[in-house]
């Protein structure tokens, strides 16, 4: 059979650019994967050095909207390190908390885009109608709904009352119960489970070799977790279980992640029962000695590492930063070996890329070089149709859904 | 710290020339200064025979004459180990570790980019992160490089045409 | 029918249709403009659709800063539109290049290469001020002065028969 290669990149159908998937299909199977990235490089290393560190506090806040305190907090552990510095325990369990209500709000998003790439577009609208009560508690606490700027060099801004902390309680209550719903959809819905098992398989071996973390990684056993393994902030006077599957396939990503949302209720309630008072900020100097560290931390995608080298004055001289995204990437290409072209779009977003990711377009080149293109939406809907043919249809899930919420 | 120790121990008996160049700055974290000549050994040696079977990056920096290449290197058990090996900015060569490390070639590429390495063995591939229109030898991380070396590339603001 | 009232009724009938476009950003931005789709915020009373080609598109609403990358296409883009088109920036980077002003890899806010029509503070905008500032969009489209926002009402598409027996 005649070999297809297409491109899937941000490009507009007009123009030949450089692509950011490009995808070699055999008939339906795709054969081959390349890839090509870079389209949100901005220099924030390069910029890290030019700022003092509490400035650049914000801005590596700024890597990924949504796992910003993941980022910012990865970052001054590592500086704080650097300059001997003990945070208060309660600015340490703030810390905790704003990281694991993070990992809600990002597995609850994850879980409305994944729905919405198959065509269980329910599922994004009551995902994120419930994520909403979480960015409500966020506002209230942090005064922001997204890039909360909770840390600074010594602990945290804020501190929380108790009534705050009693709101947050509500609130995962509400939530753990719309959670236990999605994971008897996510678990017991035939169609469900027929779309999503057997795609984007990675073995266990090929998981690990290629460096993959997170709840990728965990869906193929790979049994890593930096909370568990390198403990940082309050998770070494906490319990919780880490989640580890071996479906290894898109499925099993969609069940360690809705399983985490669990994890993440309990964490949370016993983080604000163990939460000890006192104060949520030491001084610290504005020149960090001469020094170096290396952070890691469980972001929601997987693990975040930092490392930062200070030089005895107030501006780092290096900063190094790997987001999860960036390690799970080299995996896609293995994944995507011998699916399906349909199964593109969820196979990408099963990794949890960065939204702008996934904001693609396609452009198919068929055989003879005539041309022809296709959007990324038009992917998602002929993946949608393709397996509609095959039986997998969401029409009578979405309804279904649609009426138990009345 | 008892793992911490075993693990220095272990290296200096395997490799003597380590002797007084590993550091345990805390628990879970050593640091290890290797020469490029035996970067590879004392390299393959953690990963396939200590457990250091996960790659979490690879920092390079500008440390005047010379590169400066950190290899941080994770066990299953949380304990990073963090290979640091050295290049001169007049011959910045390396060897690739992506026939160990396959998801590695990401950050060689970007040592490449955005340093100014040159890395042996590294699989053909598409350039990360910069644009493939950036100017050839600009290496936006090294020290004596800043953004205004950029102007005039595209100063002048694009004329829009509407329609 | 003067140019406005031309473009009123425009407004009133087709319901503006958008084209969402990151130029880098940290996705903070692009995921408030998706939630302003959700339930609790709604966009789409307004008659707002989001599309996914320039071609049908109406305004267009970029996210993050220009990154040298996604310049060249974030000009194609623009001149893919069909005029009449209005152009949003949607948060602090797309208004100025915010935290990432003077990065080597950032050009600046959206204007520093397509004209803006309507520009959205915010580190994220949130729904709430995005709906805000489409709503004073299409408000300058009904003549109101700048920053009144639309009448709403006269914007809500009416079925299309009403429409027809109205204008006779």
């Amino acid at each position: 059979m005649a070999k297809v290669t297409i491109p899937i990149g941000p490009q507009h159908p007009a123009l030949k650019e450089p692509e950011c998937f490009i995808v070699t299909l055999d008939g339906e199977r795709i054969s081959h994967m390349d890839m090509r990235l870079g389209y949100n490089h901005r220099g924030v290393e390069k910029a890290c050095e030019a700022r003092t560190y509490v400035q650049d506090i914000y801005l590596i806040e700024r890597v990924c909207g949504i796992c910003s305190h993941s980022h910012s907090t990865c970052f001054v552990q590592a500086v704080e390190e650097i300059a001997g510095l003990q945070i208060p325990p309660r600015a340490t369990y703030i810390r905790t908390l704003v990281a694991e209500l993070e990992r809600i709000h990002s597995h609850l998003l994850w879980l409305g885009v994944a729905g919405h790439e198959i065509g269980f577009d329910t599922l994004l609208m009551y995902t994120w109608r419930d994520r909403e009560a979480v960015m409500d508690i966020f506002a209230a606490l942090t005064g922001n709904r997204v890039n909360y700027g909770m840390n600074t060099l010594g602990g945290v801004r804020r501190d929380f009352t108790k009534e705050q902390l009693a709101e947050v309680l509500k609130v995962v209550d509400i939530c753990e119960e719309r959670t236990k719903y999605y994971i008897e959809v996510c678990t017991q819905e035939p169609t469900l489970i027929n779309r999503l098992t057997g795609v984007g398989t990675l073995s266990h071996e090929d998981a690990m070799r290629l460096g993959t973390v997170g709840p990728t990684g965990r869906a193929s056993a790979v049994d890593k977790d930096v909370r568990r393994d390198d403990p940082y902030l309050a998770y070494k006077d906490l319990s919780f279980k880490v989640i580890i599957d071996n479906h290894n396939d898109v499925f099993g990503r969609a069940v360690v992640r809705v399983l985490e949302l669990m994890e993440s209720y309990k964490l949370i309630r016993e983080i604000i029962a163990k939460m000890p008072d006192g104060p949520v900020t030491v001084k610290a100097p504005r020149k960090i000695q001469a020094g170096e560290a290396f952070s890691r931390y469980e972001a929601p995608r997987g693990e975040d590492t930092h490392y930062v080298k200070a030089n005895g004055t107030d501006k780092p001289e290096r900063v190094r930063v790997r987001a999860p995204t960036m390690a799970n990437l080299q995996s896609v290409a293995k994944m995507l070996e011998n699916n399906n072209l349909a199964d593109v779009p969820i196979a990408i977003a099963a990794i949890d890329p960065c939204f702008s990711c996934t904001d693609r377009m396609i452009g198919i080149r068929r055989g003879r070089g005539t041309g022809n293109s296709m959007r990324w939406d038009d992917l998602r809907n002929y993946g949608v149709k393709w397996y509609r043919k095959q039986g997998i249809d969401f029409t009578d899930l979405n309804r279904k859904l649609a009426k138990k919420q009345e | 710290m008892a793992n911490e120790e075993a693990i220095k121990k272990e290296l200096t008996d395997k490799f003597p020339f380590l002797a007084d160049k590993i550091v345990i700055k805390r628990e879970r974290r050593l640091f290890a200064d290797v020469g490029q000549d035996h970067f590879r050994e004392v390299f393959e040696h953690a990963a396939k025979k200590m457990d250091f079977v996960h790659l979490c990056i690879i920092t390079g920096l500008d440390d005047g004459d010379n590169l400066l290449f950190i290899y941080h290197m994770a066990r299953m058990d949380g304990t990073v180990l963090n290979v640091k090996t050295t290049a001169p900015k007049s011959n910045p060569v390396i060897k690739t570790i992506t026939d160990i490390f396959p998801g590695g070639v990401i950050y060689e590429r970007e040592l490449v980019d955005l340093l100014g390495a040159k890395v042996e063995g590294l699989p053909p591939g598409k350039r990360y992160p910069l644009p493939d229109d950036w100017p050839a030898n600009q290496y936006p991380l090294r020290k004596d490089w800043n953004p205004d070396m950029l102007e005039g590339k595209d100063g002048r603001k694009e004329e829009v045409k509407n329609g | 029918m003067s140019l406005l009232s031309k473009i009123v009724t425009w407004a009133r009938i087709k319901s503006p249709w958008i084209i969402h476009f990151n130029t880098g950003a940290c996705n903070a931005c692009d995921i408030e403009i998706v939630a302003s789709l959700t339930p609790r915020f709604d966009i789409e009373r307004f008659g707002i659709l989001l599309k996914g080609t320039p071609r049908h598109a109406d305004v267009l609403v970029c996210s993050g800063p220009v990154t040298r990358q996604i310049k060249d296409r974030l000009i194609r883009v623009y001149e893919q539109m069909p005029e009449p088109k209005f152009v949003v920036a949607v948060g602090t980077c797309s208004c100025s290049g915010g935290v990432f002003q003077g990065c080597y890899n950032v050009k600046g806010g959206i204007d520093t290469v397509i004209p803006v029509s309507a520009y959205i503070p915010g580190c994220p905008a949130s729904p709430a001020a995005i709906i805000d500032g489409v709503a004073k969009l299409l408000g300058s489209l009904q003549g109101k002065k700048p920053g009144e926002k639309a009448d709403i009402e006269a914007i809500v598409p009416k079925p299309l028969e009403a429409e027809m027996a109205n204008n006779g």
